[in-house]
């Protein structure tokens, strides 16, 4: 079915757009715009944000602003990014399909879908995350991650905290276009293990067990625990032995190149 | 090796530039600006009757100008599988039907002003189905009470074992020898079974057609078809038209690898375009082309091979189930190509048998797909061979070496097994494989990389091998024609049936030519597959064209540069025998005349005829390009994981027309047929539907899946092949499921028994083997 | 809905619909190099520049470019006969409906990079699925491509 929608609105401001989605349940963002045709569904309105400066990535001496529509392969080029986590998080945004794809593909959009398979989503919750939404709203990336049902509201951007650190990043699929079978992001800082699991095929969560005895120096047990403490489903074509599996072995590697 | 000048050496893609530079030249590029859009309504059910269908309300949507059902098209049974006459496949279905059989399945056609109204009119078709039990598993599918094909009126055009009441679209077996006493006299016998999946082709131009009226009312279609004469014929056939009325063209085609050999939507086209008299145009979406189009035959293959102590292989015995879905294109060829393109591999054995059944499935429907059958079949023989080279303590190299084709030699099952029908006896009069054997060990250097190497704390590498053999079209069935006509201006006009559907075929035609009539590629003008303007072929498939088609091409050639001769004779008053011709000038004596003047006099002065030629060409024998492929793969131990550091193919194809295409075919083969046995799998729910009807979902291979890949000629003459050529279309998807399964084995140890094999499944069985 | 841009330079203004998708606008302008392969963002074969960056018109709104410039392989057509050029060297076009995907994405790529290592070719091109070639020849045509002239 091809994509269906009436009428197409360019929002003058934040609250101009959110008052639009208001109006009717089937008025919606478009934010990259990739797969609103697979979903099949038919909108009313189809609201554009691209009026309102949220492609840009801004820096200060702390943090790094994303806006929702900066394109992932803005993101993952962009040399703040490169720098940090050791370069994992750009990395990890990379592994996404093509350039051509992440040309369209939005930060904003990859986060706010809270999708299983996503590889934006795992290689940013190591790290220090604030999803920022309209009408005010601020959330760390790991709660937002954990909001029952609808957001309300319009992801406008996120801010990642600068700090120095090692990261590690290891996506596991059957060919680049793959989703992932299981992605394992990792982020050591300030002596401290933060180790995201993802597509499991259920939404990156943080292995807290696994960090504590990380911290400890336990890689081994940590692998072990981050196989044990999320819970995994077996999707089509992967059981959720394997992923397991595929967990204990990555996480433990990952551990290893983050101290080296 | 014999010397060309044009054949042989490199000469671009005449078309490649102009595709690649956007030009219109695919066959949605020539759509009729507002053409009708056509949309299928498709079965959600496996297996269900229609009880009701109400089309009402669709067909007073404004903007929908026909509405196709069961009902209101002709109730004729044809197949679609897109073959000669008579047809080797079922003929069990009709354009729409009461019944639909899989997922997917056609259920009513709609003809809009535009796909938005298209598809709205789908959403008012109302059916009431009684739902059935589907059959989903072909192991079980035999006699089953549920009967897929209960209709009347479907058929078979000579006896293939077709019993639609049981189930079975076609059966075939034979036995040469005695293969229970031979295998009794065997001092080692090894046993194996493993199976293969529904790959799909995956083309990158989804399937498409459009349909107008011409001047005169006749139907013109234009398709991304591999076939358009038999389109032309069968269409005819089941809508009750003169052929003379319809008109088929194939423009560029964006990929095919068997998939367009089958029908898909000119059926439709043609009868909304008849009955509202206006263009139409329908295109698969991506969905479509994966789960209503057609697939691989997935296949279960058992085998038995005997062998004496020092590696002599005395017998083979064969069984294989097949899936041909829901209806029957190519069931029974295919199957036999199990048998037929594979067994004679090893050509020494003193019995051998094949044999097995092909069954409907609630299931997509499988076709021709590049290399079929033998993909399959050389999957599990080239495993089992390595089965047995272990047990005889044997490198598997040696054992292939001892035991298969050589030059010279020929093997029984050609005089019995042909595609669908009795085959032809033939020699070998071409075959480089011992020496295809040995560079491939060398290329990939299996002496120092067998069988494994540990690199790493958990990483092996480790190397495979197998070898495989094809055929060059098929003997007594497989016509080709060409036509040739000097233009003035002293340049050539070709037409040829030969279907380009990528593979290049309109290039090495006339690179064919050129060589013949010792001219250059930019004085061949070719035009190619219009059922209007071109003569005869059958089309592109079963690896014809380079052999049949380039043949016909080279018959052709051959006949014009007597023409020319002979005119030029006449033209200067001496013997034909008294001339040579350079492919400039015709020399007599002191005599001499140019062939651009020559060819300006014949149109303007005397005698002002027009010298044109046609030859055709049938094949006698199909000799099979034969090669050896090699893989060095890197597995990690912990995961199961796998990539492909080099894979080394030699092959035998007799002289490379154009050697960077053969190349093409044989790396592109390759490819294609890894992304069968790695990554490629085929998921259906237990209602029997595909879920991997997607990009997102079905993995082919990228740029980054294989690192590597080494390809090589062996200098190999064909003497009954054009300038020495044989087909190279397929042979390259044969080996990968084999090679890659035997260097998963020799790296730790796991021989995967199912395609497509995945890190998963080696993990698995490398704990299951620990556990032992 | 009205549409204003620049297509290969032209400024144009089109009528679109407003779900209507840039590959299906374009196409029906008459620019053929878009060849739709997939329509679900994966393939590539669709790809088109926007403002200068790759980008899958089959996923992009048409109204979404209004005011911006979009090149297709109409626009770059010297480029893209030189690139053709090696590709007829190495055999790498066999149906070539990737071709003018690939086209695009190398143009992206030559403009990024003024030496690409074999594994920055690879990232762009893994986008862009070729089910013809086995990617090898493709590959060859690509670094002999951009090593010209240097």
């Amino acid at each position: 079915m091809s994509l269906r929608a009436n009428n197409y609105y360019k929002a003058t401001s934040l609250d101009d757009a959110y008052q639009k989605l208001k109006d009717n349940p089937k008025n919606a963002i478009i934010a990259g715009g990739l797969w609103m045709k697979k979903t099949g569904l038919s909108y009313e309105t189809l609201i554009d944000l691209s009026e309102l400066h949220l492609n840009e990535i801004k820096v200060n001496k702390d943090e790094i602003h994303v806006g929702a529509l900066v394109t992932l392969r803005d993101f993952e080029t962009n040399p703040e990014i490169k720098k940090l986590n050791g370069g994992a998080t750009s990395f990890g945004v990379s592994e996404v399909v093509g350039p051509a794809f992440r040309n369209t593909a939005t930060i904003g959009g990859s986060i706010f879908g809270r999708f299983p398979f996503s590889d934006v989503i795992a290689s940013l919750l190591p790290l220090d995350v604030t999803v920022k939404l309209y009408p005010e709203q601020s959330y760390s990336l790991e709660e937002f991650l954990n909001i029952k049902g609808k957001v309300d509201g319009i992801l406008t951007e996120i801010v990642i905290k600068k700090e120095e650190g090692k990261g590690y990043f290891h996506k596991v699929k059957a060919t680049s276009l793959d989703f992932a079978m299981v992605n394992i992001s990792i982020s050591k800082r300030n002596n401290k293990h933060y180790i995201a699991v993802g597509s499991r095929p259920l939404v990156a969560s943080l292995a807290r067990k696994a960090m504590i005895e990380a911290d400890k120096g336990d890689f081994k047990e940590a692998a072990r625990l981050a196989a044990e403490e999320l819970s995994y489903l077996d999707s089509n074509n992967i059981s959720k032995a394997y992923r397991q599996d595929l967990v204990k072995v990555y996480v433990l590697r990952g551990l290893e190149e983050v101290n080296k | 090796m014999k010397k060309f000048k044009v054949v042989n050496n490199k000469t671009h893609s005449v078309c490649g530039q102009a595709e690649m530079m956007g030009r219109a030249v695919y066959t949605q590029d020539y759509e009729v600006p507002g053409s009708l859009v056509l949309k299928m309504l498709r079965s959600p059910h496996a297996f269900a009757r229609i009880k009701k269908i109400d089309t009402s309300k669709a067909e007073a949507l404004n903007g929908v100008k026909c509405v196709l059902t069961y009902k209101n098209v002709p109730h004729v049974a044809f197949s679609r599988a897109g073959q000669g006459a008579p047809q080797p496949s079922p003929i069990d279905k009709f354009i729409l039907d009461e019944y639909v059989r899989f997922i997917g399945d056609e259920v009513a056609c709609v003809a809009a002003i535009n796909e938005q109204i298209a598809e709205d009119a789908l959403k008012l078709i109302e059916v009431e189905y009684e739902v059935l039990e589907p059959v989903l598993d072909y192991k079980t599918a035999y006699k089953s009470k549920n009967v897929i094909h209960p209709e009347e009126g479907i058929s078979q055009a000579f006896e293939m074992g077709f019993r639609p009441k049981d189930n079975v679209a076609a059966s075939y077996e034979m036995e040469v020898g005695d293969v229970e006493k031979e295998l009794a006299k065997c001092d080692v016998v090894i046993e194996h079974a493993a199976e293969t999946q529904a790959q799909a082709h995956a083309m990158l131009e989804p399937h498409t057609c459009n349909a107008r009226l011409d001047e005169h009312n006749r139907l013109v279609i234009y398709s991304s078809t591999q076939t358009p004469f038999h389109v032309r014929r069968i269409m005819a056939q089941t809508l009750g038209m003169p052929l003379s009325q319809i008109r088929i063209v194939k423009p560029r085609v964006g990929g095919g690898f068997g998939g367009k050999q089958q029908f898909h939507g000119e059926m439709f086209v043609a009868l909304v375009t008849l009955r509202t008299g206006l263009p139409s145009s329908m295109i698969y979406t991506r969905e479509e082309v994966f789960a209503s189009s057609y697939t691989r035959h997935p296949m279960y293959i058992s085998m038995k091979i005997g062998a004496d102590k020092d590696g002599t292989i005395r017998a083979i015995d064969c069984h294989a189930l097949s899936d041909t879905g829901a209806y029957g294109e190519h069931a029974l060829t295919v199957f036999m190509i199990v048998g037929s393109k594979v067994l004679p591999l090893y050509n020494k054995v003193k019995a051998v048998r094949f044999g097995g059944r092909v069954l409907y499935t609630n299931h997509v429907p499988a076709g021709a797909y590049r290399g079929y059958g033998a993909i399959q079949g050389n999957y599990v023989l080239e495993s089992a061979i390595d089965m047995l080279a272990e047990k005889l303590h044997m490198d598997p190299v040696e054992l292939r070496k001892k035991n298969s084709m050589k030059e010279k030699e020929t093997s029984p099952i050609f005089e019995i097994m042909g595609e669908g029908t009795k085959g032809t006896a033939m020699i070998m009069e071409s075959c480089k494989l011992p020496y295809c054997i040995d560079r491939g060990a060398e290329l990939i250097g299996w002496k120092e990389k067998y069988p494994r190497k540990q690199v790493g704390p958990h990483k092996v590498r480790s190397v495979g091998c197998a070898i495989a053999m094809q055929g060059s079209g098929i003997p007594f069935s497989d016509m080709g024609s060409c036509a040739i006509t000097l233009q003035d201006g002293g340049f050539y006009m070709v037409r040829c049936g030969a279907t380009d559907i990528g593979q290049g075929s309109d290039t090495l035609i006339s690179q064919i030519v050129a060589e013949e009539l010792m001219t250059t590629v930019d004085k061949v003008i070719i035009y190619s597959s219009d059922t209007d303007l071109a003569p005869f072929d059958v089309g592109a498939y079963a690896s014809s064209t380079t052999y049949i088609s380039g043949n016909a091409a080279w018959k052709t050639a051959i006949k014009m540069r007597e023409r020319l001769i002979s005119e030029a004779a006449t033209m200067l008053e001496v013997k034909e025998k008294d001339i040579i011709f350079d492919g400039k000038t015709f020399k007599a004596g002191n005599k001499e005349i140019s062939l651009f003047d020559l060819s300006n006099k014949l149109i303007y002065s005397a005698p002002q005829h027009q010298v044109a030629v046609t030859e055709s060409y049938i094949g006698h024998v199909s000799p099979p390009p034969f090669m050896a492929a090699y893989a060095e793969v890197e597995v990690d131990t912990e995961t199961g994981e796998y990539e492909v550091l080099d894979y080394v193919s030699v092959v035998d194809c007799g002289t490379t027309i154009n050697p960077m295409l053969a190349k093409g075919q044989v790396e592109g083969g390759i490819t294609q047929g890894f992304g069968m046995a790695s990554t490629e799998e085929v998921i259906y729910n237990s209602k029997g539907q595909l879920l991997t009807n997607s990009f997102l979902y079905y993995h082919v291979p990228t740029c980054k899946t294989i690192k590597h890949l080494t390809t090589e000629f062996a200098d190999s003459y064909e003497p009954t092949g054009p300038f020495g050529a044989k087909s190279v279309g397929e042979i390259g998807i044969d080996t990968p499921p084999a090679v890659l399964c035997n260097a998963i084995y020799n790296a730790v140890g796991v021989r995967i028994n199912s395609l497509p094999i995945t890190p998963e499944k080696i993990l698995k069985a490398m704990k299951e083997k620990e556990g032992k | 809905m009205k549409l204003q841009f620049f297509l290969n330079g032209t400024d144009v203004v089109w009528d679109v619909r407003p779900d209507e998708y840039l590959s299906n606008a374009l196409r029906r302008h008459g620019i053929f190099s878009i060849r739709v392969g997939c329509d679900e963002s994966i393939c590539g074969s669709c790809t088109v520049l926007v403002d200068e960056k790759p980008v899958l018109s089959c996923s992009v709104l048409a109204i979404t470019v209004n005011g911006k410039h979009v090149t297709t392989v109409e626009g770059i057509q010297e480029e893209v006969a030189r690139l053709s050029h090696f590709f007829g060297e190495e055999g790498a076009n066999q149906c070539s409906y990737c071709g003018s995907g690939m086209a695009i994405i190398i143009h992206a790529l030559k403009k990024e990079y003024k030496n690409p290592t074999d594994e920055q070719i690879r990232d762009f091109m893994v986008g862009n699925i070729c089910r013809c070639t086995g990617y090898h020849s493709q590959f060859k045509a690509i670094k002999a491509y951009l090593a010209e002239g240097k």
